[in-house]
C-alpha cells in the first residue's frame, strides 16, 4: 500500500518531465567471500525503472545456494534538485552449500520494453565462517557450531501432482546437538492449498539419518497433508521454528568440559526450512457437470429412514460419502426432491481420520424433509461425481432411486387453506348441498333434444306448411295474371249459360209477351258479345259490332262467319226494338243460329 | 315388438347384473347408498351409470358429491364442471363447486376479461339446453308462420304487421340458434381440464428435464392450449403457461 502511495506520488511528479533516466540493473552481495554455511543476501537493484517498474525478474542460477528467503522487495525514491531516482531491490538471504570460487550469474529484468542484465559477481566460498557476525547473541563459536548441526528440513513425498492429489509434507529438525525444546515460530503459509495436519503419534521414536556423512537425529515437527486447490506452481514458504539448544564452549579440555554443567549453555537458535516448490497439473478437462471438486476415492450411500409416512411427519434422507481424498472440502450433492416436499438445508457432520498417510474419513448430509402432500413419491438418484487418482478419469456414483409412500395424516387441513378471505373461510364452515333426488334429466350422449328424431321432424312441419302455402300463393297469383288465359278458357261457359237462360225464356209458357221477348233478344245478343269480348279480348265498354268483327278479322276467321253474326247481332237489335214484328220461328231461328255461331266460332278459334 | 324388447332385455341381463336395471333405478340406488353413507358405493354406480354413456347434470353434481365425501376434492371439482355445462343454473350446483374450490392449495386469481364475455356467458347459461331448444322452436315456428300469413293475406294492413312480426320472430330465432350453437360446442370441448394428481410439476418445455416452472396441486382448473405426445400445454386463468404431463389432468 504505502508503495503505490509512493509510486503514485512519483507519477504525478513524473509527469511534465519527459526526460526519462536510463534505468539501470545491478547485482551485489553483502560479503565476499563468505564461509560455508554462513548467510548472505544477494541483492538485484533495479533504478529508475520509472512507470511499472520491473517485470519478468529471471534469477541467475542458484542450485548450489539454499535460498533462505526471498524475494524481499524494498523500493525507494530520492528527490534531488526536482530529479526523481527510484530504485527496487529485489534481495534474497542464501546459503552456499559448497566451498569453491563461483560466479553468479546474471540476472535480467524487463523494463520499460527493455531487458537488462547484471554483470556477473565473481564469489568464493570458504570453509567455516569468514568474519564472525557481531550482531548474533550467541557467541560466534557457538553460532557455527550449531549451523551445520541443527536445520529444519521440508519434504514432500511427491513435488509434481495433479490438482486435489493429497501431498504429505513432514517439518524435519535435523540435529547433532542436543535440542532441549523447540517451538513453532511462524507458520508455513500455504497459498492454494487447503492442509490438513496429520496427527504424529506421541512415541514416534526418533530416528536417524545420514546427511553429508554426517549422522542426524531427526525428530518430526510437523506433518500436514496439502491439497492444491488451483494448477501452477505453488510454493509452499519456510516454517520457523525456535529452538533451545545446549552448547558447549569450544576449546575443549576434557578436564575442563567434564566438570563444567554437564548440560553444557543454552542458546536459543531458530532454524528455517527451505521453501517448497509444487508443480500441479490442472484436472483434465470433461468433467461431469455435477462434478464438485472431489479428488480421491468415494463410496456413496443413501437412506432414509422410514420408506413409509404420513403427511408432515419428517424423513431423514442421509446421504454419507466415506473415502480417502480432500473429504473435507467435498460439496453436498445434489439431491432431487419431490416439490411438495418441506425442505431444510442439510446438517453436514465429518468425521475425518488424520492418522494414516491418506486423508481419510466420512462425510455425511443429513436432509430433513416434511412431506405435505399424500402420494407416491419419488427420490431420484443421488449422482456424485469424483476425481479418481489412480484411474486418473472422473467417476461418477449413483445412488438407487428411493421410493417414499407417503400417507395422509391425521391434522392436514390446516396447512391447505392459504390465503383465503374473510367470506372464503365463512364458506368453509358450510357444508356441501344434498344430493338430487328428484326431476333427473339422464340421457346418453349424443340424444340430447336437439338431434333427436322427434324434434327433426317438429322442425320440419313448419317448413313442410311454410312450403305448401308458398306454392298455393304462387299458383293463385299465375292464374290472376293471366286474366286472357282466364276469360278465354270461361268465355265458352258463360256463352252457354247465356243461352241456357234464352232457352228457358223462349220455352216458358206465355213467352210471347213482349217484355219476355226483349229479355231473349237481349239475352242472346249479351250472351254473344260477352263470348266474343272474352274471346278475342275486347273490354265491355269497346264492345260493338264492328270491333267484334275486326278482332275476329284479325284472328282468321273467315268473312261467312263474320257476316252471319253480324246479320245475327243486327236481327237482335232490331227485335230488341220492335219485339212484336219477331215471331216465335223467329226466336226459335235466333236461338239455333247463336248456338251454331259460338260452336263454329268456337271450333275456329281453337284450331288458330 | 314385444319379442324384440324381450331379447334385447335377455342381452343386457347377461351382459351385467347392472345392465339389468334401468339407469333410473342405478340412480336411484346410487342415491339411496348415499344415503346411508356408503359414500364409495354410490360413488362407483353413479360412475358405472357415466361409463355406460349416461350423462346428466343432476348425475355429474351426486357424483361430485360422492367424491367430495370420499375426500377426493379434485374429482368432485371434475364432476361439478361436467355438470356445470348441462345445469349452469343450478343454485346448489354453484354453492358445492365454489366450496370445492376452497379447499384447493392452489388459489388462482383469473385474469380480467371483457365484460361483453360475461354477458354473454349469463345469457348463454340462462337456461338448460333442452328450454333453448324449445324456446328457438316456438320462435321457429312463429317466424313461419308469419310468413304463411305475409304469403297468403290479401289485404295490405294485415300482410305489414305479419311481416314485421315475422322479422323480428326470426332474429330472435337466429340469436337463439347461435347460442344453442355455442352450447353444444360447449359441451363437447375437451379444452379445459382438472388437475388430477395430488402434485405435478408443470416444466417450461414438454421434457422430464426441462426447467421446471411452477407446481400445480390437485382440483386446478387448467385451460390446454397444446398438446405432443404425453404432454399438454397448459394455461392458468392467471396466464401461466407451461407444460404437463396429459396423465396428470382429466379433461371435463
Amino acid at each position: 500500500m504505502k508503495q503505490s502511495i509512493l509510486v503514485t506520488a512519483a507519477l504525478l511528479l513524473w509527469t511534465g518531465r519527459g526526460v526519462a533516466q536510463d534505468a539501470t540493473f545491478a547485482a551485489s552481495v553483502d560479503k565476499n567471500p563468505v564461509g560455508l554455511g554462513d548467510q548472505f543476501t544477494l541483492s538485484l537493484t533495479l533504478t529508475n525503472a520509472g512507470m511499472g517498474g520491473g517485470k519478468n525478474l529471471q534469477l541467475p542460477d542458484l542450485v548450489k545456494y539454499h535460498i533462505m528467503s526471498g524475494p524481499n522487495q524494498s523500493t525507494s525514491m530520492q528527490f534531488i534538485n526536482g530529479a526523481v531516482s527510484s530504485s527496487v531491490t529485489y534481495s534474497y538471504v542464501l546459503q552456499p552449500m559448497e566451498i569453491g570460487r563461483f560466479t553468479i550469474g546474471p540476472a535480467s529484468i524487463e523494463a520499460g520494453g527493455k531487458v537488462y542484465k547484471t554483470t556477473p559477481i565473481a564469489f568464493e566460498v570458504v570453509k567455516g565462517s569468514a568474519k564472525p557476525q557481531q550482531k548474533r547473541t550467541v557467541p560466534a563459536d557457538l553460532s557455527s557450531q550449531i549451523g551445520d548441526n541443527l536445520f529444519l528440513r521440508a519434504t514432500v513425498d511427491k513435488s509434481h501432482v495433479i490438482q486435489g492429489e493429497q501431498i504429505n509434507l513432514t517439518f524435519k529438525l535435523y540435529t547433532r546437538i542436543s535440542v532441549a525444546n523447540y517451538g513453532i515460530e511462524r507458520n508455513p503459509s500455504m497459498t492454494g492449498f487447503w492442509s490438513e495436519d496429520v496427527e504424529i503419534p506421541k512415541n514416534t521414536p526418533v530416528s536417524t539419518e545420514t546427511v553429508n556423512g554426517k549422522q542426524f537425529r531427526v525428530g518430526v515437527v510437523r506433518r500436514m497433508a496439502l491439497f492444491p486447490t488451483q494448477s501452477g506452481t505453488l510454493e509452499i514458504s519456510p516454517m520457523e521454528v525456535q529452538t533451545t539448544v545446549q552448547v558447549q564452549s569450544r576449546s575443549v579440555d576434557p578436564f575442563d568440559a567434564f566438570f563444567r554443567d554437564p548440560f553444557g549453555q543454552t542458546v536459543k537458535h531458530k532454524v528455517r526450512s527451505e521453501p517448497v516448490k509444487i508443480k500441479v497439473d490442472p484436472l483434465p478437462s470433461g468433467a461431469p457437470s455435477e462434478f464438485k471438486g472431489a479428488i480421491g476415492r468415494f463410496t456413496m450411500r443413501t437412506t432414509v429412514d422410514k420408506s413409509t409416512a404420513k403427511t408432515n411427519e419428517p424423513i431423514s434422507l442421509k446421504v454419507s460419502i466415506a473415502g480417502t481424498g480432500n473429504i473435507k472440502v467435498l460439496e453436498s450433492p445434489e439431491v432431487e426432491l419431490p416439490k411438495d416436499f418441506e425442505q431444510y438445508s442439510p446438517k453436514v457432520t465429518d468425521n475425518i481420520n488424520r492418522l494414516e498417510d491418506k486423508i481419510s474419513g466420512t462425510k455425511t448430509f443429513e436432509y430433513l424433509l416434511i412431506p405435505r402432500y399424500p402420494g407416491q413419491r419419488i427420490i431420484k438418484p443421488v449422482r456424485f461425481v469424483y476425481f479418481d487418482l489412480a484411474k486418473r478419469g472422473y467417476v461418477s456414483l449413483e445412488s438407487p432411486q428411493i421410493e417414499l409412500k407417503v400417507e395422509q395424516g391425521a391434522a392436514s387441513v390446516a396447512p391447505l387453506v392459504v390465503g383465503t378471505s374473510r367470506e372464503d373461510v365463512r364458506m368453509l364452515s358450510q357444508d356441501i348441498r344434498f344430493i338430487k333426488v328428484a326431476n333427473v334429466g339422464l340421457s346418453r350422449s349424443g340424444e340430447e333434444l336437439h338431434s333427436s328424431g322427434m324434434f327433426i321432424v317438429l322442425l320440419l312441419l313448419p317448413l313442410a306448411g311454410f312450403v305448401g302455402a308458398f306454392v298455393y300463393s304462387r299458383q293463385r297469383q299465375a292464374e290472376m295474371l293471366d286474366e286472357a288465359g282466364f276469360r278465354n278458357r270461361r268465355a265458352m261457359r258463360i256463352a252457354r249459360k247465356g243461352l241456357k237462360h234464352a232457352e228457358q225464356l223462349m220455352k216458358t209458357k206465355g213467352a210471347n209477351t213482349a217484355t219476355q221477348r226483349l229479355e231473349f233478344y237481349a239475352e242472346i245478343s249479351r250472351a254473344l258479345y260477352k263470348y266474343l269480348g272474352d274471346k278475342v279480348g275486347i273490354q265491355q265498354a269497346d264492345m260493338s259490332i264492328d270491333a267484334a268483327v275486326t278482332e275476329l278479322g284479325k284472328c282468321s276467321v273467315d268473312s261467312d262467319l263474320s257476316a252471319a253474326l253480324r246479320s245475327l247481332l243486327e236481327w237482335c237489335e232490331m227485335a230488341r226494338f220492335t219485339p212484336t214484328s219477331f215471331g216465335a220461328s223467329a226466336m226459335r231461328q235466333a236461338y239455333d243460329n247463336a248456338k251454331k255461331l259460338i260452336v263454329e266460332l268456337e271450333r275456329t278459334l281453337k284450331a288458330r | 315388438m314385444k319379442l324384440n324388447v324381450f331379447v334385447i332385455g335377455l342381452l343386457v341381463c347377461g351382459a351385467s347384473a347392472l345392465h339389468a336395471q334401468s339407469p333410473q333405478q342405478v340412480f336411484e340406488q346410487a342415491n339411496q347408498l348415499y344415503q346411508q353413507d356408503k359414500f364409495a358405493e354410490a360413488r362407483r354406480a353413479y360412475e358405472s351409470l357415466v361409463r355406460n354413456g349416461y350423462v346428466g347434470g343432476e348425475l355429474f353434481y351426486n357424483l361430485g358429491n360422492a367424491y367430495y365425501r370420499s375426500g377426493d376434492v379434485a374429482r368432485a371439482v371434475l364432476s361439478y364442471e361436467r355438470a356445470l355445462r348441462l345445469i349452469p343454473n343450478d343454485d346448489d350446483l354453484r354453492h358445492n363447486l365454489l366450496l370445492a374450490n376452497l379447499m384447493i392449495a392452489d388459489k388462482i386469481e383469473p385474469t380480467p376479461r371483457l365484460f361483453v364475455w360475461d354477458y354473454w356467458d349469463s345469457i348463454k347459461q340462462a337456461m338448460s339446453l333442452q328450454g333453448i331448444t324449445w324456446l328457438a322452436y316456438v320462435f321457429f315456428v312463429l317466424a313461419i308462420g308469419s310468413g304463411v300469413v305475409v304469403i297468403l293475406s290479401r289485404t295490405y294492413r294485415t300482410r305489414r304487421v305479419a311481416f314485421s312480426t315475422g322479422i323480428a320472430t326470426a332474429l330472435v330465432h337466429v340469436f337463439l340458434l347461435v347460442v344453442i350453437v355455442a352450447r353444444v360446442s360447449d359441451l363437447s370441448r375437451k379444452d379445459t381440464a382438472i388437475v388430477i394428481t395430488s402434485i405435478t410439476t408443470v416444466k417450461n418445455s414438454p421434457d422430464e428435464k426441462g426447467s421446471d416452472a411452477f407446481v400445480l396441486h390437485a382440483g386446478v382448473k387448467v385451460q390446454i392450449t397444446d398438446r405432443l405426445k404425453e404432454w399438454i400445454e397448459i394455461r392458468l386463468a392467471d396466464g401461466k403457461v407451461g407444460w404437463m404431463e396429459s396423465s396428470a389432468a382429466e379433461s371435463i
